[in-house]
């Protein structure tokens, strides 16, 4: 896309909300790549694909909760949208198994949950 | 599908985490009442909820009960099978954090200006160039009541309006991003996980004041930070949000990074100036105020990053509506980095008015250890420690400062009885004696006498006149230094003295060192009832100190030992005494 006028950024604006499709996304500042986002980001495109599945994975700044790198927020239909932490691929793994295709939440692992989604 | 989840955890810190037990028993008596089928029961490992016991959240319905007994589980699960909620038990969290600068952080994909921009992104920048005009828009800022979060909180509208009265071909802007602090990183993650909120405050700042070039000053140790800057600056440019008529209009703005070499001295505004125009980093006497003659003698509008993240949010959502937020001095929210001897360490973004115990009790759970906090300190190397007692105290810019302390940028760290209060001071004086510039002598020497003061303390060679001293240095240092590092230099030093004096006193008069931090003032020796004559201290010490057998037992010549710890922390058996 070119220079934008002003009525572009409002409908770039208004259109963009509202498609409220599964994601997954990787805190991927400087305090969760220490503590191992990067490989966890990776794990999921690779399993995403070898398994199929349709979720998108997205990478996202860091939420403020430092202590519990690396997080990572899972958003699928029928779920609350739920932060987990502490991820490794053996989470990770458990988090493609049973959230989003068993539609479960995981144990031990969430950090926290925005009540505000759908539920 | 289950239509409900229960969350659980247990929050109790003083007991062996009941969670699991808990989880069971729920389960059972879910399955007891055939309701295992559209309930999940689900353990979590942070609930939000400190210290009060079992916690369980239940979702979609929003209900929180805290305290929870064993016997209360079947009035719960009753209660759920008919909808209904057990109100004795329901918990509302006082404490809640406010997300303003952090809008958009952990939520938005910080390389993708899209997403910014479907979020709300830019359109505060149209508004402010489309509609409001730059004086209809200084208006909104005076309204919002918003200062300067870089430390000094000054009031922003005014450093604007300042910029924008002044005559002059060229003005510019430049965002403060060289967070030298050690402990704090707000504005590293505001920057590395919502760039473009930084750009959008900063153009809407040369918008205002009428500036057409604008930097980014950043900590050259920031490298991904920088890069994320890079990459939302190119955007910016490709959509015509920055460069030559942006969004049609006849303002133009063009942003480039420099890199500061990391010299904490580089934040202050006056040296942060020079080191643009390629000059070494110190500062200057102030006036003339960069608002009216700062780079290369122009006028010049120097804003911290999370100042210029709110400002975004202050356009869209208009002046008046930010000043709802916050105390009567100091308007709408602080990020704070919490880090020390804190459960949960990590950003915390609170309204103004919020206490310290809010933050950092209810928000990151106390202690990690269960142990009670002995202080707070704010405002890192300019600012000072606040004890446990007056952790009640709202948080804004006047509150802190009357405590001896500093909003600062937002570094907090939480400090317990392990922690020395000569210790801690010594360790930021040091840093300042370090990173003075040495331009003028109350810093370059005070801070210098100061910190040895400190160093005789703490190895037990100070005297009862040594307090004194170091009150009076501090006042010449305040009083005569020509920049905020120098004239603030001192006061992590007051406040210790203000509020710890006894634990100076026992250094100086008792020479021992309560928290045990204090090497030269820590013996260590074997407390022969609890030792199992294992030997490992024996092999561990690098100084061969501790002499005995296995028959015998053994003991530590104390002229020898360097009281490096070592056999306090192989010992299992807590054998060693440590005073
Ligand atoms: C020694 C010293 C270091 C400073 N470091 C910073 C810094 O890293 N970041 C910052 O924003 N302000 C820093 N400041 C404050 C700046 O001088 C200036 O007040 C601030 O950038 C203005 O922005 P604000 O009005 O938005 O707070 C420092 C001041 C001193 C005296
Ligand atoms: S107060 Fe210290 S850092 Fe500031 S100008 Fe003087 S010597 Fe340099
Ligand atoms: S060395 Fe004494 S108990 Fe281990």
């Amino acid at each position: 896309m070119g220079k934008l006028t002003p009525a572009d950024l409002d409908n770039m604006n208004k259109n963009s909300s509202g498609n409220a499709k599964d994601w997954i996304k990787v805190g991927m500042s400087s305090c969760g790549i220490a503590a191992g986002a990067d490989e966890v980001f990776n794990f999921f495109v690779e399993e995403v694909s070898k398994r199929n599945l349709q979720i998108e994975i997205k990478r996202c700044g860091c939420a403020g909760m430092c202590y519990a790198e690396p997080l990572v927020e899972v958003s699928v239909e029928g779920l609350p949208s739920v932060t987990y932490g502490a991820v490794t691929k053996e989470v990770a793994t458990k988090i493609l198994e049973k959230h989003v295709i068993s539609k479960m939440l995981v144990n031990d692992y969430i950090f926290d949950i925005d009540l505000d989604s759908q539920g | 599908m289950y239509a409900k989840v229960v969350l659980v955890k247990d929050t109790d810190l003083k007991r062996e985490d009941r969670t699991r037990e808990f989880y069971t028993r729920l389960l059972d008596c879910l399955r007891e009442t055939n309701l295992h089928s559209q309930i999940q029961v689900v353990r979590v490992a942070d609930i939000g909820i400190y210290d009060r016991g079992l916690v369980i959240k239940i979702l979609p319905d929003k209900v929180t009960y805290a305290n929870v007994q064993d016997t209360d589980i079947k009035r719960i699960v009753e209660a759920l099978s008919e909808e209904k909620v057990v109100e004795e038990l329901v918990f509302k969290p006082k404490a809640k954090q406010y997300r303003l600068v952090l809008r958009n952080c952990g939520k938005i994909d910080p390389e993708n200006i899209d997403e910014y921009i479907s979020n709300g992104g830019y359109l505060s920048l149209k508004k402010a160039v489309t509609e409001l005009g730059q004086q209809k828009l200084i208006d909104e800022i005076k309204a919002s009541g918003i200062r300067g979060r870089g430390g000094a909180g000054y009031p922003t509208w005014m450093k604007w309006n300042f910029a924008r009265e002044v005559a002059s071909d060229q003005k510019f802007v430049i965002c403060n991003a060289d967070e030298g602090d050690p402990g704090a990183y707000m504005d590293r993650s505001v920057l590395e996980g919502d760039p473009h909120s930084v750009i959008e405050g900063l153009a809407i700042a040369a918008f205002a004041t009428g500036a057409s070039k604008g930097y980014f000053y950043v900590r050259a140790e920031y490298p991904l930070a920088v890069e994320r800057i890079e990459k939302a600056i190119s955007q910016a440019y490709d959509y015509g949000l920055l460069g030559k008529d942006i969004l049609g209009s006849s303002f133009s703005l063009d942003i480039e990074i420099r890199l500061g070499a990391g010299a904490f001295v580089c934040g202050e505004e006056t040296a942060l100036i020079s080191s643009i125009e390629g000059k070494r980093g110190t500062p200057h006497p102030r006036p003339p105020y960069p608002s009216v003659k700062g780079l290369w003698g122009k006028p010049t509008v120097i804003n911290n990053v999370e100042t210029l993240a709110n400002i975004p949010v202050i356009v869209s959502r208009g002046g008046k509506w930010f000043a709802q937020i916050g105390t009567q001095t100091s308007k709408g929210t602080k990020v704070f980095a919490v880090t020390g001897k804190v459960k949960n360490s990590g950003l915390v973004e609170i309204a103004m008015g919020a206490s310290l115990r809010d933050i950092v009790i209810d928000i990151c759970g106390g202690t990690l250890s269960g142990k009670p906090i002995k202080a707070v300190q704010t405002g890192g190397p300019s600012g000072g420690v606040i004890p446990e007692r007056l952790l009640d105290t709202p948080v804004d810019y006047e509150n802190l400062q009357k405590l001896g302390s500093i909003m600062g940028s937002g570094g907090m760290i939480v400090i317990d009885d392990e922690d020395c209060m000569v210790d801690i001071p010594k360790f930021y004086l040091g840093f300042c004696v370090e990173e003075s510039c040495g331009k003028c002598a109350p810093c370059r020497i005070g801070g210098f006498q100061m910190l040895n003061y400190l160093k005789k303390i703490s190895e037990g060679k100070g005297k009862p006149e040594d307090l004194g001293q170091l009150r009076r240095i501090a006042q010449a240092m305040q009083k005569a230094s020509l920049c905020g590092l120098g004239q603030t230099a001192s006061n992590p030093v007051l406040s210790t003295l203000k509020y710890f004096e006894e634990e100076y006193n026992e250094h100086i008069l008792n020479k021992r060192c309560p928290a045990g931090k204090c090497s030269s003032l820590v013996t260590y020796s074997i407390i022969s009832e609890k030792c199992k004559r294992c030997g490992l201290c024996f092999n561990n010490c690098p100084v061969k100190a501790i002499s005995g057998d296995k028959e015998q037992g053994y003991s530590i010549a104390q002229d020898k030992c360097v009281k490096c710890g070592q056999c306090f922390e192989v010992c299992k058996f807590k054998a060693i005494d440590k005073k």
